[in-house]
């Protein structure tokens, strides 16, 4: 792969996952917001509703950028004692399984998405707005993480380090442990 | 096929694409998806978006972003520094003294960080130094640092417990409240060991420091009190029931931000790695959160908890012997997984049974989190004794081996909950009433 479609693919998830960032930030001001309301007394309600949608954005908009970060947990237990040839084999699988299981995840979820624009659904709730414009976090952050692990499956197959494992590594040799909980 | 062959089928299942590396939420989907495909008649595809969907679009589950947020804040202030400096001027009267500022140390930064890893890292980085250059012994130390860095998960503000909140459908204060008093048992029982420990080994021990004046004390540890006061904010808040989980998580981000603010630690730079870093943790913990959902769906279609929970009570064992059970179950997984996988996983097949049993939810609920503490100090990935073993350069056996004391302080801790459950249960029924 050239450094050009590195570079674009890397700021991609990166640009993602700072979306996904913002939302964090909005549900905090939100929640102030609402609680300063309450004692105001004016009518919040709509805000959980937004809250909750922010909420699942941020997961589905970062779950890409977080692949590649080594965030998301697995067992290494056994992969760590294997020698670097099996090891490959299994990285091989394991990226194979995810970019199954991926892919069939973004399919239902652009599927359903597609069919709440379709039948114009609406949010139950206080604000009834069509619910596929929430949705749409779901299935362009599942898309995005079905382009990463099939981005990660090349890199791999061609015989380099996934960068899951090579970031984690770097990170742990300069006795950084902020993202092990 | 009978309903606890298909549970037995899974379980190989899982087993095998866990070990093979296979991330932790994709084959948690991976197994419901197989169970529901196979052996019942719905439809995974909309199962699977409607779980996924749910479970992370909620309100209640907003907590946890923002909880892991405050946690990044403090963590890249100058607190951890000042932590030792503030805490050492008080302890020189008690035996054991500047060792418990590993414990106290652990146990406030704990209860501000959801992490233990980075509550083992930053109080080790900081004391372990100050400690070795006074002479005292470092075994008892690391030990120390190894055990009282998981108190992080213990002491409320938690982020296994809203974890553990939102997998069991219980409330997230009372979680909260519950584990005020066994974090405090605990770090009593770690302190009484040292001092018990320092009277015994004198010869070991370094000469004390001098005694200082009290202003002088104030002084050392002045920047000690706002952090304090933000955590006394929080717990306040949380038992006069001011506000929501949600809602105290907004404050202590504000009362985090402020506080970095003053101590002159909040850059740009420090404040976007914060936000970008809980928002991968709080990715990766929903991500599996919603793998589970699915999972937890196709058990529920399937009724294999329910099966099972029956079957347990068929053979009649007295709880305590149910417990006893759990605990090596727990453990054995401890041996591979990380607490909040742990937890995650075990909940829907579980709770049902340890329900069943008679057992409070919540009480069930601190004792997995004693459980996962001591798995993340035991080898083979007892992820502390990793962390310890990065920074110091020591083997983890050493390491593991100089927590031993403290890893029996656990199970002692376990032992008391265990036979006294009312240690977890009397501040939640206090606060918010006996739970129906």
């Amino acid at each position: 792969m050239n450094s050009l479609a590195r570079r674009t693919l890397d700021r991609l998830y990166f640009a993602s996952a700072i979306f996904g960032a913002g939302c964090i930030a909005a549900i905090c001001f939100l929640m102030i917001w609402q609680s300063i309301g309450r004692q105001v007394g004016w009518t919040t309600g709509a805000v959980n509703d937004i809250v909750s949608w922010l909420c699942a954005a941020a997961a589905f908009f970062t779950m890409a950028h977080a692949f590649k970060n080594g965030d998301f947990v697995r067992v290494t237990l056994f992969l760590e004692k294997m020698s670097p040839a099996r090891r490959r084999v299994f990285e091989v699988t394991s990226l194979f399984v995810a970019a199954l299981a991926v892919g069939y995840l973004s399919f239902w979820a652009c599927r359903f998405t597609w069919q709440s624009w379709e039948i114009n659904e609406l949010a139950q709730g206080l604000l009834p707005i069509p619910i596929w414009i929430p949705q749409l976090s779901f299935a362009a952050g599942s898309l995005l993480l079905l382009l990463a692990v099939l981005d990660e499956l090349q890199i791999v197959l061609r015989g380099r380090e996934p960068t899951f494992v090579r970031l984690v590594r770097e990170r742990h040799a300069k006795g950084d442990f902020s993202a092990d909980l | 096929m009978d309903i606890l062959s298909i549970g037995a089928l899974l379980l190989v299942l899982m087993l095998l694409l866990l070990g093979g590396g296979v991330w932790i939420a994709i084959t948690l989907a991976i197994c419901g998806w197989v169970g529901q495909a196979f052996f019942t008649n719905t439809q995974p595809g909309l199962n699977l978006f409607s779980s996924f969907w749910e479970s992370n679009a909620s309100w209640e589950l907003a907590a946890l972003p923002l909880f892991i947020w405050m946690g990044e804040i403090l963590f890249r202030t100058r607190l951890s520094e000042e932590m030792f400096t503030g805490l050492a001027p008080w302890l020189s009267r008690v035996p054991g003294r500047l060792f418990h500022t590993t414990i106290l140390g652990c146990g406030i930064f704990g209860s501000v960080s959801g992490s233990s890893a980075a509550t083992c890292a930053t109080i080790a980085k900081v004391s372990l130094p100050e400690l070795k250059k006074r002479g005292y012994n470092e075994s008892i130390a690391l030990g120390s640092l190894a055990t009282a860095g998981t108190l992080g998960i213990l002491i409320p503000p938690s982020i296994t417990m809203v974890v553990y909140a939102v997998a069991a459908d219980a409330s997230i204060i009372r979680i909260f409240l519950a584990g005020f008093l066994p974090g405090l048992l605990l770090m009593g029982l770690f302190s009484a060991y040292i001092a018990w420990w320092s009277i015994r080994n004198k010869a070991l021990m370094p000469p004390p420091e001098p005694v200082l004046s009290f202003a002088e004390k104030i002084r050392l540890s002045k920047n000690l009190i706002p952090c304090a006061l933000l955590i006394i904010f929080i717990c306040w808040s949380l038992v006069a029931g001011w506000a929501t989980a949600t809602e105290c998580a907004a404050y202590g981000v504000v009362g985090a931000l402020s506080l970095a603010l003053w101590s002159r630690s909040l850059t740009w730079e420090n404040f976007q790695q914060g936000l970008m870093g809980s928002a991968r943790t709080s990715c990766m913990i929903m991500f599996i959160l919603a793998g589970a959902a699915f999972l937890t769906k196709t058990m529920a279609f399937t009724g294999i908890p329910r099966e099972l929970a029956e079957w347990v009570n068929a053979m009649q064992l007295s709880p305590y012997a149910l417990i006893g059970c759990l605990v090596v179950v727990y453990l054995v997984l401890g041996t591979a997984l990380d607490g909040i996988s742990m937890i995650v996983l075990t909940a829907a097949v579980v709770m049902p049974m340890v329900q069943k049993a008679g057992f409070d939810l919540v009480w069930f609920g601190i004792f997995v989190i004693l459980l996962v503490e001591i798995a993340e100090v035991t080898p083979p990935v007892g992820f502390n004794l990793f962390v310890l073993q990065n920074m110091t350069g020591k083997d983890s056996n050493v390491i593991a081996k100089a927590a031993i004391p403290f890893f029996f302080c656990l199970v002692i801790c376990i032992g008391l909950i265990t036979v006294f459950p009312q240690i977890v249960t009397i501040l939640p029924d206090l606060v918010m009433g006996k739970q129906k």
